[in-house]
């Protein structure tokens, strides 16, 4: 068996913005469906808040190959 | 870790760092299509978005003047309904005074006509009954001469005795 | 190049083990070029990229070239394309944007051009999985951004709102000041640009890796299933590939908006 264990922590550090993730845009969802009107705002929100938090899992992505 | 990146890119391992060359022909073509927008597209786009403004905004301009027009023609038409359906009352209302009137007159009229037949069928009637009246009193008074004459031959002269029967019939008519 | 690469994409000869996947993304320079000690040369992924760039930028110019009130095919194609631009910026910054309303359509269709090489034949590699194309992408939002905060709120206070935020406690000011200079200056471009060049190595590995199984296994006489399943699974793939080259374009395009509307606004 070849390979780093660089790829087995970047398995691991995206568990953390993966759940997140899942957090995040299903209460976005819930929000929408609650009051539709404000869809857009809350679109715009959530994709901000996913932008944060994939940063972590983007990160992780990055220091697989480089460290 | 700059260093560990740098390192990375030298060897076999994943390329995380920008190959300049591409770094900065994909500046140049960006920057170009950029440009080109900016220069070819936009103005264009923008132009096509005012005329397009423009058209809708000289169309709903229209819209509105004809709207306008067919109120009032609207309006114009109902009053001139209005005011047929007012002469058409007025003649009507007209046409039934003067029904009215021609009746009460033609009424007047007949009643009148009837009156003036009666009176004068009354009037004529009466002169008739006075005429006959007459008429029996002369026949009578000369029946009654005559007979009384044939009774009393002799004593009664008919001059004198005239007077008498003519008093009896007289008491007679006013008992009648 | 590899051969079993190069088998995939240009058809070929299959032989021996797969080779490390890294030779997906390698491209010897074609022609070598250098001036002034600054490394020039072209390869595969700048031609490409080239011929994307052509095709975008003809696209939109033909799309525009005699706009019409009653706009045809082509030009409804562009209006709709500059129209859902409009709406991002409407959207998140408001009317005052709309000034940058053809730098983000150019970065919207440049984007979307260069990922969708991603599934069109005989390119079949986005330049945008080369870390190159979304830095210099990233870059120029990054310079956007912050060229509007020092314009729209002078450079002195764009910078010490972003250290010294105001109604913090005096005694977490320094870490989270610092916090949020690394994130605004450095995490958010860099965020920016590695999510698209992510989104594409994956979806380049995953489109080569479906065409390959195809290529490998349909001729032989044991493993054809498997060969038969790739052909199913090829044109899902692709599917998949094209709604992520959009949604990336259109997040990248989104998160550039959000942040110059952060820069125009004073913090909180």
């Amino acid at each position: 068996m070849e390979g780093t264990l660089n790829v087995l922590g970047y398995g691991l550090a995206t568990l953390g913005p993966g759940i997140g993730l899942g957090i995040l845009i299903g209460k976005a969802v819930e929000s929408m469906a609650r009051q539709p009107e404000a869809a857009g705002m809350v679109r715009t929100t959530m994709f901000i808040g996913i932008a944060v938090v994939e940063a972590l899992a983007l990160l992780a992505f990055v220091l697989a190959f480089a460290l | 870790m700059l260093p560990t990146i740098l390192a990375a890119t030298n060897g076999d391992e994943f390329q995380l760092l920008p190959d300049e060359s591409e770094l900065i022909w994909g500046l140049v073509a960006f920057l170009l299509l950029l440009a080109a927008m900016y220069k070819l597209v936009f103005p264009k786009a923008n132009q096509a978005l005012e005329d397009r403004a423009a058209v809708i905004e000289g169309k709903m301009e229209e819209a509105e003047a004809k709207l306008n027009e067919a109120e009032t023609t609207k309006a114009d038409f109902e009053a001139r309904i209005a005011d047929a359906r007012g002469e058409a009352n007025r003649i009507i209302d007209e046409a039934k005074s003067t029904a009215e009137s021609l009746r009460a007159d033609i009424i007047a009229r007949a009643e009148e006509e009837a009156r003036g037949i009666v009176e004068r069928a009354q009037s004529e009637i009466s002169a008739e009954r006075d005429r006959a009246l007459q008429d029996l009193r002369t026949e009578v008074g000369a029946l009654s001469v005559e007979l009384a004459s044939k009774i009393v031959e002799r004593e009664l002269d008919a001059s004198t005795h005239q007077g008498l029967v003519d008093d009896y019939i007289q008491r007679l008519s006013r008992t009648n | 190049m590899t051969r079993v690469i190069a088998a995939a994409e240009w058809g070929g000869e299959f032989d021996g083990a797969l080779d490390p996947i890294i030779d997906l993304f390698r491209f010897p320079p074609l022609w070598e070029i250098e001036l002034l000690g600054v490394d020039l040369s072209i390869n595969r992924t700048i031609l490409i990229a080239w011929v994307m760039t052509l095709l975008a930028g003809l696209l939109m110019f033909m799309a525009f070239r005699q706009p019409k009130i009653v706009p045809g095919k082509l030009q409804a194609f562009g209006e709709t394309i500059v129209d859902f631009v409009r709406q991002i910026i409407l959207d998140i910054i408001g009317p005052k944007g709309l000034k940058f309303l053809p730098l983000l359509t150019t970065m919207f269709i440049f984007i979307f051009f260069m990922n969708v090489a991603k599934i069109t034949p005989f390119m079949m590699m986005p330049p945008t999985s080369r870390m190159a194309w979304p830095l210099f992408l990233a870059l120029i939002s990054w310079l956007v951004y912050v060229g509007v905060g020092m314009k729209e709120q002078g450079a002195f206070t764009y910078f010490k709102d972003m250290v010294v935020i105001p109604g913090v406690p005096k005694a977490i000011l320094p870490f989270l000041g610092l916090i949020e200079l690394v994130s605004n200056l450095i995490l958010r471009p860099f965020t920016l640009a590695v999510r698209l060049f992510a989104n594409m190595v994956a979806g380049h590995i995953l489109v080569v890796i479906t065409l390959v199984t195809i290529h490998v296994f349909l001729p032989s006489p044991t493993g054809f299933p498997v060969g038969i399943f790739g052909l199913i699974a090829s044109p899902v793939v692709f599917a998949f590939e094209l709604f992520i080259i959009g949604l990336q374009a259109y997040i990248f395009v989104m998160l550039t908006a959000v942040y110059i509307d952060s820069s125009m606004e004073p913090a909180h």
